[in-house]
């Protein structure tokens, strides 16, 4: 791990290093000389995680202002390019971090948890599946699962570790396991990125005046997304996955959902700066 | 295709001791089709693993790699998308970015740093995200 003494940290050193980190659940923070004065130092990179740094640039003033960035970096979580001067030369650092994939569970491995988990782990998730029926949870129903596991309904996020990154979708068999899983969530006061339920119009409701007769907090479930998925219409278990995930990726990255054709406008927009055209030469 | 997806690919490619280049957009000015830190893998005959512009200015940044796997220098390439605008290209581009293309060299995912390489070393890596990869 220490290769300090190396004489450049390579490519493939580092991404072998980067793998490793996000494979413990770590951040790491790369640091890159691409441009400057002169180009034998080009490609030389440092790379910091949470307890190591290796690699150097072997430009000391350089290595000091690149040990800060990266340090940045590991808690903001970008990507940008920064300009360095040393003694009137200007350089240019490449500063980039990595961040785990986020943590998606889905409860229930049934017809929707299966193309959910193919979907989610294309998307970027790594993948836990629960269920609490072993012939269900099982690693061949679930090739691009990190992990699958045989649940305790009565405690079923024991194995399981919930933290601010955490998506979790409840597609159980019935609601009563729904219900029982977000009940524990809620009074384990656990704070997931995202929490989804499916659920028709009728049972989400029944679900919703359960919660709030047990005295759970109105606010606590404003952030639930049940009916769980984005409407598109969707009928077939695959179609229904393909809802949730869009709807995860929205999440995710702050998209609105809405048609893009339909926010931009673009031909209305072009068609009234025509018209507006017309007008004025006439 | 994830960082971490495209680094196993990198790592795979690399210990066939096959020659490679690495593109990663650095910097963006306008409407780019992706964002910093895209990356794409580019091997001696051409062929790309990832993507940093979705077909947009890549033709470029292929021949750029080519020619960074000859001569070992890495260098920063800049795509101008901005003269695709009216062009039917598949993807609609514009804006302007800056490339880093740098080698990959082969011999470098043989083993751990300063390691033996061959399968001793290989079996030692086990349980250090080769074999979280195949799981996952």
């Amino acid at each position: 791990m220490s290769g300090t003494r190396a004489p450049v940290l390579s490519v493939a050193e580092a991404a072998r290093e980067i793998v490793a980190a996000l494979d413990r659940a770590e951040r790491a923070a790369v640091v890159t000389i691409v441009s400057g004065p002169s180009s034998e130092p080009l490609g030389r990179r440092l790379l910091v995680t949470l307890g190591s740094a290796i690699g150097h640039l072997g430009i000391p003033e350089l290595e000091e202002r690149a040990q800060e960035l990266a340090r940045e970096c590991l808690e903001t979580g970008e990507r940008e390019l920064h300009p360095v001067t040393v003694g009137g030369d200007v350089w240019e650092l490449y500063v980039e971090s990595h961040v785990p994939r986020p943590d998606l569970i889905i409860v229930g491995a049934g017809h929707i948890a299966q193309p959910l988990c193919r979907i989610a782990a294309m998307i970027g998730f790594r993948v836990t599946v629960l269920d609490d029926r072993q012939e269900f949870a099982r690693d061949e129903r679930f090739p691009e699962a990190a992990r699958v596991i045989v649940m305790n309904p009565d405690d079923p996020f024991r194995a399981v570790p919930v933290g601010a990154d955490t998506y979790i979708v409840l597609v159980t068999r019935a609601h009563k396991y729904d219900y029982d899983c977000l009940r524990h969530l809620l009074n384990a006061g656990l704070r997931p990125a995202y929490v989804g339920m499916i659920g028709s119009r009728r049972r989400v409701r029944a679900v919703f005046e359960a919660l709030l007769r047990d005295g759970i907090d109105p606010g606590q479930l404003e952030t639930l997304r049940a009916p769980i998925g984005l409407d598109i219409g969707a009928e077939t278990p695959q179609e229904i996955a393909v809802s949730i995930a869009g709807e995860l990726i929205q999440h995710r990255r702050g998209g609105s959902g809405a048609m893009l054709a339909e926010r931009e406008d673009l031909l209305g927009r072009v068609k009234r700066k025509q018209e507006r055209g017309h007008h004025g030469r006439s | 295709m994830d960082d971490r997806d495209l680094y196993l690919a990198l790592l795979e490619t690399a210990r066939r001791l096959q020659p490679l280049a690495l593109a990663t957009v650095v910097r963006v000015k306008g409407s780019t089709p992706r964002r910093v830190g895209s990356k794409m893998l580019i091997d001696g005959e051409g062929r790309a693993v990832g993507t940093i512009g979705g077909g947009c200015g890549e033709a470029e940044v292929l021949e750029a790699a080519q020619e960074v796997m000859r001569s070992g220098t890495p260098r920063v390439v800049r795509v101008d998308l901005t003269e695709d605008a009216l062009s039917w290209s598949p993807a609609i581009c514009g804006g302007v970015m800056d490339v880093f293309v740098e080698p990959v060299h082969a011999s470098d995912a043989g083993g751990e740093p300063r390691g033996p390489r061959g399968r001793s070393s290989r079996s030692g890596r086990s349980g250090r995200g080769s074999d979280r990869a195949a799981a996952g």
